[in-house]
């Protein structure tokens, strides 16, 4: 069986100094994933998925227990591993005042890739904002920014990604495109984590389903999945 | 590096559009030397160390705002996650960090010493050579120690009072070396008496600049502990 | 911390302390010169070496801290800081005190007194650093940082300052008694004072660092405690109950 790409044991986050310490964020959660699989996890707000996608990119270390990406624990990941995730969250990590040409060959050039803006070129293809190539990020709507955000996290072709509520507010059309570039991804053989408050389905890819709720995470029943996803859909229409 | 070079290319990018524009440096140089010239009195304008003194603490000015800006760059947008995400050298953060606030403060420091000459009635020649020398020495030690000590006042509460507080004491020696090479400079005086005061200033930079590229990794991370 | 290596320290520096007191007022002959203010001297000079020693080790701390990553190191940098901080001021004070019948003045910007006051404005802002940034998870780091930087420059605000001074004779320069220690229980004077001073700081440093220790302590058991309540809160009523019953 070859290695996870992510595994934890124990990890648990607890924010807060004493004497305020608040309720744990995420508790004892052991998780593994395979390469070339994919996981989504549901859970309500401040449940602690972007805590998790955090800890697991290396931006944040847990209180206890610990995380392996790669096999490498996520408080010192070396360069040549940090090039292997993309990642996406709640801020897209896009300059409002440069282009969305500028910040794909940014990001780029700072992953190596050796022709940043062949690179850049043909993602903002990919995403549909090749029209837009050269307007200033700060007029994006949330869809376009999302979109070029995706492609900011893909652009290197990342072995993982770590999506934190990628659809989130989006418009169909680019829930869509960013659903596409997610399979394409795990097409090619990428693992994908993924978090939402529902569950979307991603045609063509099979996700091992989990929620997380009070800090423990656990699998997810298949009902709880289609009710979530039925909700989901009912919120989208009702434009939430 | 690439990766440090399209970072300086990024930050240059956007000071050039961030729409505060350098006539707003300008001005602020201009106010600077202003109030001291008021504060100091009339005579001290025939004073060639008032001169010098205005145009260190117009540079420790332009110092903290420049750091300040320099960093706040990656705020908008949680860019500075993009970046500690990617496989950039931390360190390389703070290179390109310094150089933004380098180019700052020689900006802010060129039209002071223009104001300076103005109201000071310096001597226009070799002399100011040398003095642009010795300020861009001291903006580089300042600019690092600053990029370094604003990381940490960033994240800090009463952060815009935490950057000269614990900035200005740590200056304190590069400001006493830079104000003094400043001022004999200006009065002509010969390159062996300036010579001690310049060796001081280097000293001071090249220990801000090893420690700013050596320990700004621990301060520029998110919770790390 | 032991409770009984504390309260010895305790005792001990009391007892070099009282000694100390001993010589300064009745055992060592007044100086020549200055006469019987000099011995401001013997608390002076050992406040100074406390005050730079302590400083050092806020910065050696610093380095443990960030390569070893054992909160233990924290604890001793900022007990270090906050105990140094008291000798510094004394040390400011004592000089001031010893400027004015001297030199008439309450303040005089001899190198050695311009270097302390630097070095007291560096443990000002590392603790009000502590002070504003306890809210956020890396505050050991950032004082970790700022102890280590500041450290590195005393000694270029040393040489810069004794440089600055002697360009200027013009001003009063407060000559520094230790040189022409003729007599020999001037020396051994000096000595005690030292030693006492380094057991006073010894002793306040152990003190307060026990304390950070024991709050370090706490959070890590609050933190545990937190971990527990919600995994009780998982459980069906009556389990919990079971297992207090049975750790009790």
């Amino acid at each position: 069986m070859a290695a996870p790409v992510i595994e934890t044991h124990g990890l648990s986050k607890i924010y807060g100094n004493a004497p305020m310490i608040r309720e744990p964020v995420l508790r004892e959660i052991d998780f593994r994933l395979l390469p070339g699989h994919g996981a989504f996890v549901i859970g309500g707000n401040g449940a602690g998925k972007s805590t998790l996608i955090s800890i697991l990119a290396g931006l944040c270390a847990p209180s206890a227990g610990v995380a392996l990406v790669f096999g490498q624990d996520t408080r010192s990941l070396a360069a040549r591993y940090r090039k292997r995730i993309g990642m996406m969250t709640h801020q897209s990590m896009l300059y409002p005042n440069l282009s969305a040409r500028e910040n794909l060959e940014f990001y780029a050039a700072l992953y190596a890739l050796p022709d940043p803006a062949a690179a850049a070129a043909g993602w903002l293809e990919r995403v549909g904002l090749e029209a837009v190539a050269d307007v200033r990020v700060r007029a994006f709507s949330r869809g376009m920014e999302q979109r070029l955000a995706a492609a900011r996290a893909m652009i290197a072709e990342p072995a993982l990604l770590l999506l934190d509520e990628p659809f989130a507010a989006l418009d169909a059309e680019s829930a869509a495109m960013v659903a596409g570039l997610i399979r394409a991804a795990v097409m090619r053989g990428a693992t994908a984590m993924l978090t939402a408050h529902a569950a979307a389905e991603i045609e063509g890819v099979s996700f091992d389903l989990f929620e997380l709720s009070s800090g423990r995470l656990l699998p997810a029943k298949e009902e709880t999945f289609k009710e979530e996803t039925r909700r989901g859909r009912l919120r989208s229409l009702l434009g939430r | 590096m690439g990766a440090l070079a399209a970072m300086m290319r990024k930050d240059l990018r956007l000071e050039l559009r961030s729409g505060r524009s350098t006539i707003a440096l300008v001005a602020l140089s201009l106010l600077i030397m202003v109030v001291l010239v008021f504060a100091l009195g009339a005579s001290a304008t025939r004073r060639v160390d008032s001169a010098a003194g205005a145009l260190w603490v117009a540079l420790i000015f332009s110092g903290m705002l420049g750091a300040t800006r320099a960093l706040n760059s990656e705020s908008e947008n949680g860019c500075i996650r993009g970046l500690l995400l990617s496989p950039l050298d931390p360190a390389a953060i703070f290179v390109a960090k310094l150089g933004a606030s380098f180019i700052f403060m020689a900006i802010a420091e060129a039209a002071a010493v223009l104001l300076a000459i103005l109201f000071f009635n310096l001597d226009v020649g070799a002399g100011i050579a040398r003095l642009a020398g010795v300020m861009l020495l001291g903006a580089l030690g300042f600019a690092a120690l600053a990029t370094l000590l604003a990381a940490i006042s960033e994240r800090t509460r009463a952060g815009d009072l935490m950057l000269p507080l614990l900035a200005v004491p740590m200056f304190v020696p590069a400001l006493i070396a830079g104000v003094k090479a400043s001022s004999l400079t200006l009065s002509g005086a010969p390159p062996g008496a300036i010579s001690q005061w310049i060796r001081i200033l280097a000293a001071f930079d090249v220990l801000f600049v090893t420690a700013g590229y050596l320990l700004f990794e621990h301060v520029v991370g998110e919770d790390q502990d | 911390m032991n409770r009984t290596a504390t309260n010895s320290l305790g005792a001990a520096s009391l007892l070099l302390m009282l000694a100390a007191l001993f010589m300064i007022f009745l055992y060592v002959p007044s100086e020549a010169e200055q006469g019987i203010v000099q011995r401001i001297f013997y608390f002076h000079a050992p406040l100074a070496w406390v005050a730079f020693m302590a400083f050092g080790l806020v910065a050696i701390s610093g380095i443990f801290y960030l390569w070893l990553g054992d909160s233990i190191w924290d604890d001793l940098g900022y007990a270090a800081a906050e105990s140094g901080m008291v000798f510094c001021t004394l040390m400011l004070v004592s000089g001031s005190m010893w400027a004015k019948p001297i030199w008439g003045a309450w303040w005089t910007w001899d190198s050695r007194l311009t270097t302390t006051f630097v070095l007291w404005l560096m443990y000002g802002g590392y603790l009000m650093l502590r002070a504003m940034a306890d809210d956020t998870p890396q505050v050991a780091r950032f004082g970790a940082v700022v102890g280590i930087v500041a450290a590195l420059d005393v000694p270029i605000v040393i040489v810069s300052v004794r440089l600055w001074r002697t360009i200027h004779p013009a001003v009063l320069v407060m000559r520094n008694g230790g040189h022409g220690l003729e007599d020999p229980r001037m020396l051994a004077t000096l000595g005690v004072s030292m030693l006492a001073f380094t057991a006073l700081f010894a002793w306040l440093l152990l003190l307060r660092f026990s304390e950070l220790r024991a709050r370090t302590r706490l959070a890590g058991l609050a933190q545990r405690l937190a971990m527990a309540q919600a995994a009780a809160n998982d459980m069906p009523p009556g389990a919990a109950r079971g297992i207090a019953e049975g750790a009790s």
